[in-house]
């Protein structure tokens, strides 16, 4: 062709200029988003809110269609779930009589304690529209964002356990990290020992627990919850139970049905209340406000020397004021 | 025939389709709890199998476009590994001619060792950038198959959209 011979003298070397500058500018947007990660992960998350919401109509039909072909092959099995079903749900009746009977005791006691539940404690659900598509990301996509009021680090939940957290906030989309993510890390409670632990995901369906104090205290069908100590999830979200494995780790199966994530809860939490200072005395107010007459002797046991925690060296800033 | 305007456009056209279903299929929420083994990269066995095909339907445009969307779809770290595509890409695209002369066999063994070169490079660079890298296991099973797929997705190329091998006679042509 006469394109390939007379081009030829000046399109090679501009195409490598071309691909010179191109190798560098993507350089250094990797190095941009080392640097400056918060600036580079809002424009990814602009990007996927403009983006996906746009795939979803070719997503969707094929997304329930491969759910239909999955609830059919369900069919086949029709008849031993049938059975098990039977089973179950006998069980379950007579779990329903106990919890009924628990739930007029716990509104009585409740009643008698006038204790309120956190009003604070509501959430938004959203219905998740995609997942991480890598093999190397546990996270999916839900259809709540920024104009729902949905903030990073809020906790996520499916009708029954804690399945992860925000991560990642758009206009109308956010991202919400699994727990068996490499990234994730929540601190739980072991309960019924009351053992602080750290729920680390690795990448399979069963999250690992790590820095517990006495593994021995703990026994596998053990409930986990969360314990709220980062001050980001609300305390008490049901986690799973803790399993043991053949190699004597300790991990944790999870109560919310990972494999199947449809719709999904945002626990809007409020931060907790922190504890800055630490505790100083309470004693009367001082110096004694004017007017106030000291009994002699105390009078004269007080006024010249300093208190004795000031003697001690401690400071008694914050509670006078 | 190959070279026209119009074979090459919908080609190109073709090329975009394919890569925006693939991202599409790997972003539905179906494959939540496949903890075994990762998925191959579609993507990359799709560009290298037609640019050592025909280069001029695989433009590097469309390479950039495509891999730096999949980056940030995909929660990786955007342009690291559109980074090492394009260079790759390159490398393959200024040694296709030798290359159009290779037994599939030594094109294929060609392919996987230019995958497993990336994924050791993106290793070393998440590493240089203090970047935790996922586990040596799983990258590596997804190195194995990726240049596994690599000859299924050759053979729908060629057989389902008729993507010819052009040589070096008719590119002189």
């Amino acid at each position: 062709m006469a394109r390939e011979t007379h081009d030829q003298a000046y399109a090679r070397p501009v195409r490598r200029l071309l691909v010179t500058v191109l190798i560098l500018v993507l350089i250094a947007l990797v190095l941009v988003w080392r640097i400056d990660n918060p600036r580079i992960e809002r424009m990814r998350a602009a990007i996927i809110d403009r983006v996906v919401p746009n795939m979803e109509w070719a997503m969707a039909p094929v997304t329930g269609l491969a759910r239909m072909v999955d609830g059919f092959q369900s069919y086949a099995r029709l008849y031993e779930q049938n059975e098990e079903l039977r089973r179950e749900l006998q069980q379950m009746r007579s779990w329903r009589e106990a919890a009924l009977q628990l739930e007029q005791e716990n509104a009585r006691l409740l009643d008698l304690n006038r204790v309120r539940l956190d009003p604070e404690l509501t959430f938004v659900t959203g219905i998740v529209m995609a997942d991480a598509g890598s093999p190397f990301r546990r996270s999916v996509l839900i259809n709540v964002g920024a104009r729902d009021g949905i903030l990073d680090g809020w906790a996520t939940m499916d009708g029954l356990g804690v399945v992860g957290r925000i991560s990642g906030v758009g206009e109308r989309t956010s991202r919400v990290l699994l727990l068996t993510d490499t990234n994730s890390r929540i601190p739980v409670t072991i309960q019924p020992s009351g053992q602080q632990a750290l729920l680390m995901g690795d990448n399979s369906a069963a999250p690992m627990l790590d820095f517990i104090e006495a593994p021995e205290d703990i026994a596998a069908g053990d409930q986990i919850i969360t314990s709220g100590d980062d001050g980001i999830f609300p305390p008490g979200l049901l986690v799973g139970q803790v399993v043991e494995t053949n190699d004597r780790l300790l991990r944790a199966r999870l109560a919310a049905d990972m494999a199947r994530l449809r719709f999904l809860r945002v626990m809007r939490s409020h931060p907790g209340t922190s504890l800055a200072d630490p505790g100083a005395l309470i004693g009367p107010p001082w110096p004694p406000p004017e007017g106030f007459v000291l009994p002699p002797d105390a009078s004269s046991a007080l006024r010249p020397g300093p208190r004795p925690d000031a003697r001690l060296g401690l400071s008694r800033e914050g509670t006078l004021e | 025939m190959p070279n026209t305007t119009q074979h090459i456009w919908s080609y190109r056209a073709l090329f975009l389709a394919l890569c925006a279903s693939v991202i599409c299929i790997k972003m539905m929420p179906l494959s939540l709890d496949n903890s075994g083994v990762p998925g191959p990269d579609l993507l990359l066995a799709l560009t290298l199998a037609w640019l050592l095909r025909q280069p001029a339907v695989v433009p590097l445009g469309a390479i950039v476009l495509v891999f730096l969307l999949a980056d940030f779809l995909f929660q990786r770290p955007p342009g690291l590994w559109t980074l090492l595509v394009i260079i790759t890409s390159e490398a393959l695209r200024r040694r296709r001619l030798t290359m159009t002369e290779f037994p599939f066999l030594l094109e294929w063994s060609a392919f996987s060792g230019a995958v497993f070169v990336m994924i050791l490079a993106e290793r070393v660079l998440l590493w240089v950038l203090f970047v935790d890298p996922p586990p040596l296991g799983l990258s590596l099973a997804h190195a194995i198959v990726t240049a596994a797929i690599y000859p299924l997705v050759v053979g729908i190329s060629k057989f389902l959209f008729g993507l010819r091998k052009i040589g070096p006679a008719e590119v002189e042509a």
